[in-house]
Formats: C-alpha cells, structure tokens, sequence
C-alpha cells in the first residue's frame, strides 16, 4: 500500500490511506517489550462495510456510505454549504476571528509537528501530522470557495474534494485530542487543533455527523435525561446516598451530602462518570467540603448533576445549550459560585469558552475546584497527616485545565502538602502532553477505537508516567493523580491494556481523595491499592 | 518616472491591503475565549509558569493585574529574535531568524534613507553641508544596508533550500509559496548584487528615495538598480496580499485569540458585544439545531434539541 504523502492523495480512493505496521510506533520499555510487536485489531469487513472505513486503522465516527452517485454528490454539497457557514459572522461569530487567522497564516514551517503526540507516538504517520488536516480544510476553502479558486488551485495547492476526501476528513478530525500543543508552539500562533475543532463542528451542525458517543449518548441525553451516562435525576441522588453511606464507613463520622440548597455558597457541579465510576470522588468531596464548614450544594435538576459538556468538541450548539442550563441552575438556586468538579473539560467549558455566551445574571462567577481546594488546604482546617500518603505520587496536567486555563500551581499546592513523595512528569504543567483521551477519546469506544487511543494517543502519556516512576521497584504501589474524569478514564484504560498494575504497580485517582486520604480524623483510607490500605504501602 | 509611479502604485497596494486587513479583524464579531497559557501579560510570578488570574479564590471580586512590561519582554525577543521558533524549532531558526533579521534590517535601512531624504529637503543648512549627524547617518544605513542584505541572502537561501530539499516542507510547499519566497529572495539577491557592483555606499538608494519624496528625481541608473527598486515595489505590495502579512497579522494572532482572556463583566463592554452576537440568526441544516433563519443563537442555547441528528 502507498503511504499517504500529500493533503491531495485524500482525494484518491484506496482501502486504506495509512496502516500502522507493528515496529511504526515509539518503542515501549523493556517490561513492555511485548506491546512493541501489536498494532491495531483489524477492522472486521462485516462490522465496517457499510460505513465509511478508508482512512487508517480505526474507526470514530462510521459514517453511512451513500448509495449512490447523486447521493455522494448531496454530501459534498452539503458539506460546501457548511464550510461556508464556518465564515459566516451569523452562523459561526463564535470561532471567525480565530478561524480566518489560522486559515489565513500558517507558514507550513512544521514547527508543530514535533509537539504533537499523536504524530510522535504513531512513527510519524504523516496523516496525523497536525498540518495535515488543517492544510485539506484549507486547500478545499481557497478552491471551492474563494473567487477564482479553481483556477489559484495549481498555484496555491491543489486537492479534489468528493465523497472520500470529506468522509475522510471527517474521521481524520477525530485523531487530534484538541490539546493544543501544537497550537503552544506555533511561532505565528496558528491553532491547528481550532482547525480540527471547527472541522467537527462543520460535520455536526450542518450535516449531523458526530460520533454516537459524543452526541446521541453524549450532549442529547444529557440534555433530555439529565446526564450524558444515561444517570436520571432519581438515580443520581440514589447513587450520591449510597456514596454518603459508604464515606460515612470510611470517614467514621455522619456525612452530609446537601442536595439543592437554595441560597447556598457553593454550587458544586462533578462530572457524573465520577458518581458512577469513581464514587470516592464525589464523597471525598462531601467531607472535605463538611470539614472545612463549607456552604455548598448539589442541584438534582437534570444537566445540574452533571459538568460535562461534550459540545465543547464538536458542536457550538450542544455547548450552548448545556452551558446556559448549567448557569440557569445555579441562577436559580440563587448560589454565589460555581465550583467545577476534578473535570477538565468542564472547567473550560463553563469557566471560559461560555464566558463569552452568559450574560446578565447568568454570569454566575464559576471557580476552579483546584483553587476552592488549595485554600481549604492551605486554610488549617484541616488536620492532615501527609505521612497517610506514603507512596510515589505523580501528577497528570490535564490540557482544558492548564494549558487552555492556566490552573496551574492550586494542584501543586495541595500534592506538596499531602503527598511527600511526590514527583512532576517531564514536561508538566502548561508543557505537559495530552492523556489521550482528549476531547472525547476517552469516552469513545466504537469498532477498535479503544485500542487505537491506548496505542497511539495515549501512548506518550503511558511513557510519562513510567518515566515519573523509573526509580521505584517495580512492585511498589504508585499513584498518578489525574484531576479530571475523562483523564481519569483515559489513564484507567491505559493501565489496564498495558498491565501496568500487575507490571509496575500503577493505580490512579484524583486530587481530592489524596486529601481526604491524609486526613487525621478518617477512620480507614479512601485509597486502596488491589484492596489493601495506602497507609501502609 | 515609470519606477516612481510604480513605487507609488505598490506602496498604495500596501497600504489600502493592510487597512484592509486590519480594519476587517477590527470589526469582526467578538469570538469566545480561546486562550492559550502562559499568558504574557499576567504578573511576573504567574508567567513563570503559566498560571492565571483564575487561580485565585473569588477571583471576579479582585482587582485584574496585567503587565505590559512583562509582556514587552516577551514581545522583543519574540519579534526581532523568534524567541519561540529558538526553543521550539532550532534548526528552522538558524534559516529563519538571519532572513527575518534581513528584513527588518532591510525596513531599519529604509528608515535611514527617509531620514536622509527628509533632512535633506527640510533639514538645516548644517546637514546638508556635512558634519557629525550626516556622518552617523551615512554609517548606519551602510551598516544596516549591508547586515540586512548578507543576512537576508544567507536566510532566503537556506529558507528557499529547506522548501526545495526538505520532504516535510517540499509536500507542503505550493507554488504561490515559492513565488513568495522567491521574490523575497530575488529582491535580497539583487540588492546585494547591485550594493556590490555599482552603489557600495548607497549613493543611488539616497537618491532614489530622496526622489519618492520630491516626486521622482533620481531613477536608477543601472539595470540591478532598477531591478532592484521593481522587486522591492512588488515585495512591499505583495506582503498583505499573501500569508507574508504574518508580520504584522501576527498582533491579532496573539491578542486578540491566544492572550485574550478578559473576563466578561456584567454591564462590561464584553457582555454588550456578547449580547449583539446572541442576537445573530444562524443558519446551519442539521436537524438537531433548529436554526430556520429566524431563531436567534439566544433562543436556540435556550431551547433543547427535538431531534438527535
């Protein structure tokens, strides 16, 4: 098979336009010696032959394939006329400005490419290079839609757009995590991952095309049933008392979990896969917030549960609609602040991409709950005993809460005040590298998708952390705390398919459970390691 | 005359594209906050490691402090020395950083040979019959002439070289790419070429120049001369016309996306601006939307999705 080379060879049908070999990849270390030997599962014919499948190895979106000629030829269409849009104040004031000044000055000087993981990870698949993609957007706008395009393609760079060239596009829009890395480093300052961003949102809002788990199972149910895991307001507040139960077990004191407190301080609003996932999450919260004399609340009206918000991804739409319900709940629970939850998609999402959508007294001030915990911290009402947390603590920067908010030092705070033996990543902070289960990866799981994310995407992450640990035993217990679900979610999965439990002793949590876990007065540990208590590790 | 008029052509190009330009990002539609940290011109402690106001508890209740010293101190070495492009990319700086060095040199050279003009025409006596401030001005657009030329030949060629060689730029590079770099190059070429054979001393450039402020006075007397003055007309006409308006495009790039991330305040001119964008009627197909042209962004973020596509 010919490897892609060119932006144009999009245009040109083929089975596939990248296949990663076994070997293409970074090299793993030598316990992992053996993931250096796999590459992806391939695609099953009878699951993918409908679908739209020749782009790599993998598939996110799966979109139909048209039955025929004309019907190819009303997609493109459709396509053209939400490409339009894209430049248009009315359709799309939100992103113009910095859309048209990406489109309009990248240099092609591949500084970038270097900062991108995905690129890096995969051996350099010059489809994931994070020009790549911007460069077929931009190559189809100058040629379909500027003024004499057709006759500048020879001279600014030609490509065919039909049928494969968007179908493409729209799955290759679904290899960049939104990390921005790339974006950090452009010397000019183009944002190829607004690029992508606007890519997706071109597909979605004109054309309907997302993936099932961002939109159907994402931004849709959240919207009507409450929460994007499919939690209604009755089981949410079922789950959240068997969570007070069980802190109550661990803290061996009555827990108080306030629902929909009118007036109160605080509006604390966690991502909902934490209620199911990681229910210590939402506990440790309750108790710290309880022991700090905090007034808070959480509001059990639908979307109020829950902090997501997956619009952010794909569709400037969705993301308005979960934005404006988060802050009408918190308008009329008449609080004085929202604290965001260990979510880091969250955070950007309500603290600063809908600042700019929330007017009058919807502008409710939102507040990190790094900063809501560093003070609690560093106030001295807690009685903490870092000697609790006795094991090697890594941190995970997540990107919509560093890079793109620059809640940076909060977390340190507190890890330097918990956890003695902690220790940074290299690099971290605003420099740090993307989980890989950015802007929805982690939730999406469709085909072989998974395994593509702990393979490529996450690949650099999963390097990271074994790098943090390199001067541990193997066997000893570590913990890589990741304050945000979806990081969470992404590092969970990476654990698991590398064995890095069983082979280099790696466990994961939040912030906020490595606080409760140090404090004096709990009655047993909130962390375990395969069962046993992390005060004795 | 011919020269002249076309100098004064492309100079009006320039000017009329980048009023252009700038006037259509001045009036585009407030766009919501996409920032990326380190934000320059957060206090010095914060910059060190990429931090923001929103670190702070209750942080709407305080005082926002910026620091345009600490943005200065970025924004020097950033535009005359591609601080960015020396950490992240070292290879592409040593082409990058003499070519774009060249230019500037090239503008600073410029600058000298107004300077001259103008004394000339309106300066006293003194000037014109020599002395100290004639002297240094002499030296300085010889000094700056020739650095910029040496540096832009040498750069424009690596630049030029990396485009033709390098697999990574060449798959990249399209032809309006290596129009513009080409010129560019032409122009450094034959300046240098010209400034070797006939005007070491930029005896023909001070009276080139000193004839766009009199209204042609002094065309170029030899061919590299006149090629010379056509190449740089056409550079200067065609730098807001192509991507090449980086230079100065870079401001919105940084300001106005990557730094911006003024709070919206309520009664604040953010929230006005907010207000008039919520009240844009879009248009987009997708069934989930509801947009018929009629419904604003206001009523379609207030309402929830009838339909899943």
């Amino acid at each position: 098979m010919k490897a892609a080379r060119r932006p144009s060879d999009m245009a040109v049908r083929s089975e596939r336009l990248c296949h990663i070999e076994p070997g293409d990849m970074v090299p793993l270390p030598s316990s992992y010696e053996d993931f250096n030997r796999v590459t992806l599962p391939p695609l099953k014919p009878e699951r993918v032959k409908g679908i739209e499948a020749s782009l790599d190895d993998t598939v996110a979106i799966g979109i139909p394939k048209p039955a025929s000629r004309e019907e190819e030829d009303l997609l493109v269409r459709k396509f053209l006329s939400g490409l339009k849009k894209l430049f248009e104040e009315k359709n799309n004031w939100t992103f113009l400005q910095p859309l048209l000044l990406s489109m309009e000055h990248c240099a092609r000087c591949q500084t970038c490419a270097d900062a991108c993981p995905v690129y890096e990870m995969s051996g350099r698949q010059e489809i994931y290079r994070p020009i790549f993609r911007s460069e077929v957007l931009r190559r189809i706008y100058r040629k379909y839609l500027k003024p004499g395009g057709r006759v500048a393609a020879k001279w600014n760079g030609d490509i065919d757009l039909n049928w494969t060239t968007m179908a493409r596009l729209a799955e290759l829009s679904y290899r960049c995590t939104l990390c921005r890395r790339c974006a950090s480093v452009c010397p000019i300052g183009v944002d190829n991952g607004l690029i992508t961003h606007e890519i997706r949102k071109l597909f979605s809002q004109e054309m309907g095309i997302a993936p099932k788990e961002l939109h159907e199972k994402g931004t849709v149910q959240h919207l009507r049933v409450g929460s994007s895991t499919g939690m209604n307001p009755l089981a949410a507040k079922d789950s959240v008392e068997f969570i007070q139960e069980e802190m109550e077990e661990i803290a061996g004191f009555k827990v108080e979990i306030p629902w929909d407190r009118e007036g109160a301080d605080i509006l604390l609003i966690h991502n909902a896969g934490e209620i199911l996932a990681w229910p210590e999450n939402v506990g440790a919260f309750a108790i710290l917030f309880q022991a700090a004399g905090l007034s808070w609340t959480l509001s059990s009206e639908a979307v109020g549960y829950d902090a997501v918000n997956y619009g952010l991804w794909y569709d400037d739409v969705q993301f308005s609609r979960v934005a404006v319900k988060h802050a009408d709940i918190a308008r009329r629970l008449n609080v004085r602040k929202i604290v965001m939850g260990e979510c880091g998609h969250a955070h950007k999402a309500l603290t600063v991409t809908a600042d700019r959508l929330l007017t009058g007294d919807l502008n409710i001030p939102r507040e990190s709950a790094m900063v809501t915990l560093a003070d609690i911290v560093s106030s001295g009402r807690l009685s903490l005993d870092p000697r609790r947390n006795p094991f090697p603590v890594t941190l995970h920067d997540p990107c919509n809460m560093v890079r793109s908010m620059g809640i940076v030092e909060p977390q340190r705070r507190i890890l330097r005040a918990v956890a003695p033996r902690f220790r940074e990543m290299t690099p971290h902070g605003v420099d740090n590298y993307c989980c890989g289960g950015g802007s929805g990866f982690a939730i999406m799981s469709g085909y072989n998708f998974a395994d593509w994310r702990n393979l490529v995407s996450s690949r650099r992450k999963f390097l990271q952390i074994l790098d943090a640990f390199a001067d541990e035993p193997p066997e000893a217990p570590k913990y890589v705390c990741a304050p945000c679900s979806n990081c969470k979610g992404a590092i969970r999965d990476m654990i698991g398919y590398y064995h890095g439990e069983e082979r280099s002793g790696l466990y994961y949590g939040g912030l906020v459970e490595l606080i409760v876990n140090a404090m004096s007065d709990m009655k047993k540990p909130i962390i375990q390691f395969d069962g046993k208590s992390s005060w004795e590790s | 005359m011919g020269y002249y008029v076309l100098t004064y052509v492309c100079v009006a190009v320039f000017v009329l594209a980048s009023v252009r330009l700038v006037y259509r990002q001045w009036t585009l539609p407030l766009h919501v906050r996409w920032e990326i940290y380190p934000v320059r011109h957060e206090t010095a402690a914060r910059v060190a490691y990429g931090g923001s106001y929103m670190e702070e508890v209750d942080w709407w209740n305080r005082e926002r402090e910026r620091s345009l010293a600490n943005e200065l101190k970025y924004m020097v070495p950033e535009i005359f020395f591609l601080r960015g492009l020396w950490k992240a990319n070292r290879g592409l700086w040593l082409a990058s950083f003499p070519f774009h060095f060249g230019l500037y040199l090239m503008i600073a050279t410029f600058g000298g040979l107004l300077l001259h003009a103008s004394l000339t025409l309106w300066g006293s006596p003194v000037y014109a019959g020599g002395g100290l401030l004639r002297s240094l001005l002499d030296g300085y657009v010889v000094a700056a002439g020739w650095l910029g030329l040496i540096l832009g030949c040498l750069g424009g060629l690596a630049l030029m070289t990396k485009r033709l060689f390098d697999r990574e730029w060449r798959e990249y590079s399209s032809l309006s790419d290596y129009f513009n770099l080409g010129i560019i190059l032409a122009f450094f070429l034959s300046a240098l070429a010209a400034a070797l054979v006939v005007d070491p001393w930029f005896t023909g450039a001070k009276g080139f120049v000193f004839g766009l402020l009199t209204g042609g006075h002094a065309p170029p007397r030899t061919a590299l001369g006149a090629l010379t003055v056509i190449l740089a007309s056409l550079l200067v006409a065609l730098i807001p016309l192509t991507h090449m308006s980086h230079m100065f495009m870079k401001y919105f790039l940084y300001h106005q996306v990557k730094w911006d991330e003024a709070p919206n305040r309520r009664g604040g001119k953010i929230e006005a601006a907010v207000r008039k964008n919520l009240d844009l009627k879009p248009t987009w197909q997708a069934a989930h939307v509801r947009a018929d042209g009629c419904a604003s962004w206001k009523d379609i973020a207030s309402s929830t999705p009838g339909e899943t596509k």
